[in-house]
């Protein structure tokens, strides 16, 4: 144990830390790396995670492009040659400059916090890691649905050396080369922590990467001090947090931490006329391609309406801003970025769902009642209410101080206008995707306007009277939002772990594994009554949908098309006339089912043989 | 400096936390601790054999009874002493003439829990 969590230990830094601080060198120098030129040493350590995990993602694309397999000491090799070049790029860019102090300086003041402000982060960040460690303490032995899913493909790279096809456009590359990497390189193998602790790890780099966002945005240390707070600690468990991480949705916390690094380098790229923040914008916006299509979908919506949003309150300069915007991105650096993205999205690896049927799927007038928008009420359901109240109060902040020349005002107000939209009515924007998994994304544009609430508040009263009132009525309303949004979090607790139906899960998997015929026997699982059993196919590993399973009831329902049924047909009513059909089209000839519910219903079928029972699991096999 | 203490506390915290988590879960990743269960299955669930384990998940040594039945006839009844983690192989001697065409029952069980295995012999 203490040996595998020392190699994991190990690996981490090597491939999520090595590969971005060496291509920052490469970019802004070393000096800067001690804390300078146009960026900090705080943002270069908060950027490292994001960058590693995209310059990971790119190198394991190109050897796949080049037949290379992917295996443990190629990878090292590798990620090592890639730090080289970044190193002989720095030495022949920065060799001869010596004196960048005066810059560092400046640059280091961003994120220089005061004694007071220090203690407030360290801890928020306490706190946001205490709630997300107890929270997955009862979750971490591998059982979620989806992250069974994804690591079935994580292992497929593993045992194969190269990359899926996935012949669908549900899962995206980016999503589990990540997994497979530190697998190769650690030896720590997928069921285990690893993957959880992999998504902890973004989860609170994407708490950094909002600070840093915010701090440069709104030119304030203060906010993004508070940021921490309101990301680290508000927004804890509940989805997409702490929940997203234990539930292993991947695209979308790996998007969560990479959408406040786009728009950063999108930010910074247009406020400062800085061609090298455009580059790396192109950069983090190609990386969140490779990752996560509905995060992609979000940040695209979200940059354009914080653009037009520019644009439209300052109508009069528009041509001029255009120019000066396009001046930043017709230079050498953003247009060679640009072409090795393309170059890398259309010949070296296309993700699964660049095609037009993907496109068109998402695009259009909603088409199932879970994609016309979220009632007020859901939407305040989703984020929280004291979340709500708190973001509300920031836009409204915002609103009053509103300054139409100064972007920063566009980004607050735009980000959250669009998404709203995008969760409230979605007809309007012609977005065509379940509005709950929108509605997730609104914690970023909240997390800025509540961490902006809190810093304007006390700066709109400034005479004692008033600021008397102000405070009383402040901290009513944060006595408000902290019980009420930690509340959120509390609830979300288990009141017991499911550890022991996790195993069992796994023990009646592993017997099937060592007792069938994979090429002759067809196994069918209950999903909606075995606890992690999306884990199953990852002890057989023959294709994506071996075992079959009976999935969650309301699926087979779709009025837009028609569903295969047979999966809930040969649990639910196996012996009737549709059931036995089911069984002669589908070869299934074992039936993995909850002891308790199906389990006993099965025992009335002659046409079964009970071969493995436990309290949790039994198996059948059709006779 | 102060952003210095503030990345290297939280690496430091993020290192603790995933100790922690990797402890609870290698720990926790095993059939014995800290659960009680038991399971019973045919060693081949292919073909006609009646051969079958009981394995021990309860946390202690644990006397389990196990009773044969060829259609609701009761053929054998034994106990057998399993050690806590342990798997006990079982693989009872009944005359094939008795088994075709039969539901054959195994019946395990531990305190007040019954496991039950059969199979349709042909």
């Amino acid at each position: 144990m203490f040996l595998s969590f020392l190699k994991l230990i190990l690996t981490i830094p090597f491939v999520l830390i090595l590969p971005g601080i060496f291509f920052q060198l490469a970019i802004f120098g070393w000096k800067s790396a001690l804390g300078g030129g146009k960026i900090s040493f705080f943002e270069k350590a908060v950027l490292a995670v994001p960058m590693s995990l995209i310059l990971v993602d790119l190198i394991v694309l190109l050897l796949n492009k080049l037949n290379v397999l992917i295996k443990g000491p190629v990878l090292i090799g590798a990620i090592l040659i890639f730090c080289f070049a970044c190193f002989a790029v720095f030495q022949i860019r920065f060799g001869q400059k010596k004196n960048e102090d005066k810059e560092n300086k400046e640059a280091e003041g961003m994120f220089d916090f005061s004694a007071w402000q220090t203690i407030f982060v360290l801890l928020a960040i306490v706190l946001a890691i205490f709630i997300r460690t107890a929270y997955l303490s009862d979750t971490i032995v591998p059982s979620a649905t989806d992250m069974g899913h994804h690591m079935y493909w994580a292992q497929t790279i593993i045992n194969t050396g190269h990359l899926p096809d996935y012949g669908v456009p549900d899962f995206i590359i980016g999503e589990h080369i990540i997994f497979a990497v530190v697998n190769l390189i650690s030896g720590v193998k997928l069921m285990t922590a690893m993957p959880a602790l992999l998504l902890l790890l973004f989860n609170i780099t994407g708490i950094f990467t909002i600070a840093i966002l915010l701090g440069r945005v709104f030119e304030s240390k203060k906010i993004a001090v508070i940021s921490f707070f309101v990301a680290g600690a508000l927004f804890a468990v509940n989805a997409p947090q702490g929940r997203y991480v234990s539930g292993g949705v991947v695209g979308n916390v790996i998007g969560d931490m990479l959408i406040p690094v786009a728009l950063y380098f999108l930010y910074r790229a247009l406020a400062e006329y800085d061609q090298i923040f455009a580059g790396l914008f192109f950069f983090s916006l190609a990386g969140l391609l490779y990752t996560h299509h509905l995060s992609a979908f979000v940040f695209i919506f979200s940059a354009a309406a914080i653009l037009l949003l520019y644009l439209l309150l300052n109508i009069k300069n528009i041509l001029k801003i255009i120019g000066d915007w396009l001046k930043i991105f017709l230079k050498p650096f953003p247009l060679a970025i640009l072409f090795f993205s393309a170059l890398f999205l259309f010949f070296i690896f296309t993700p699964s769902y660049f095609n037009s049927a993907a496109v068109s799927q998402a695009t259009g007038e909603p088409t199932k009642i879970t994609r016309v928008g979220l009632s007020l009420s859901q939407i305040e359901g989703t984020v929280g209410s004291a979340q709500f109240i708190l973001g509300a109060l920031g836009f409204l902040l915002a609103l009053l101080a509103l300054k139409t020349k100064e972007l920063k005002y566009s980004v607050a107000l735009g980000w959250f206008l669009i998404l709203f939209a995008m969760a409230w009515k979605p007809g309007w924007l012609f977005v065509n995707i379940p509005s709950d998994r929108i509605g997730n994304y609104l914690f970023l544009p909240l997390a800025l306007l509540s961490s902006f609430a809190l810093v304007r508040y006390f700066e709109v009263f400034t005479s004692a009277a008033s600021r008397f009132a102000s405070a009383v009525l402040l901290f009513t309303l944060l006595f408000f939002v902290i019980t009420n949004g930690l509340s959120d979090s509390a609830d979300a607790f288990k009141a017991k772990n499911q550890f022991q139906q996790a195993m069992e899960t796994f023990h009646s998997a592993q017997y099937l594994a060592s007792t069938v015929d994979i090429n002759k026997d067809i196994i069918l699982k209950d999903h909606v009554n075995i606890y992690g059993d999306s884990w199953y196919k990852l002890f057989f590993m023959k294709d994506y949908k071996y075992p079959l399973s009976r999935g969650v009831l309301t699926r087979y329902v779709d009025p837009t098309k028609a569903r295969e049924t047979c999966t809930r047909d040969m649990i639910s009513d196996p012996e009737s006339d549709v059931g036995k059909a089911c069984f002669v089209e589908t070869g299934v000839n074992y039936v993995a089912v909850n002891t308790q519910i199906e389990g006993n219903s099965f025992e009335k079928y002659p046409d079964f043989s009970k071969v493995y029972g436990s309290d949790y699991i039994s198996i059948f096999r059709k006779n | 400096m102060s952003s210095k203490i503030v990345i290297i506390t939280a690496i430091i915290l993020l290192v603790v936390s995933f100790s922690v988590l990797f402890v609870i879960e290698t720990k926790n990743h095993n059939y014995d601790y800290n659960k009680a269960w038991s399971v019973a299955y045919f060693e081949n669930p292919r073909d006609d054999s009646l051969d079958f384990a009981i394995e021990n998940h309860e946390g202690a040594k644990a006397e389990y009874g196990y009773k044969i039945l060829i259609n609701n006839d009761k053929l054998i009844d034994e106990k057998v002493e399993i050690n806590a983690g342990a798997t006990q192989k079982i693989s009872p001697v009944i005359p094939s003439e008795k088994l075709k065409g039969n539901k054959i029952l195994i019946d395990v069980s531990y305190k007040d829990t019954e496991y039950k295995i059969y199979k349709n012999i042909k």
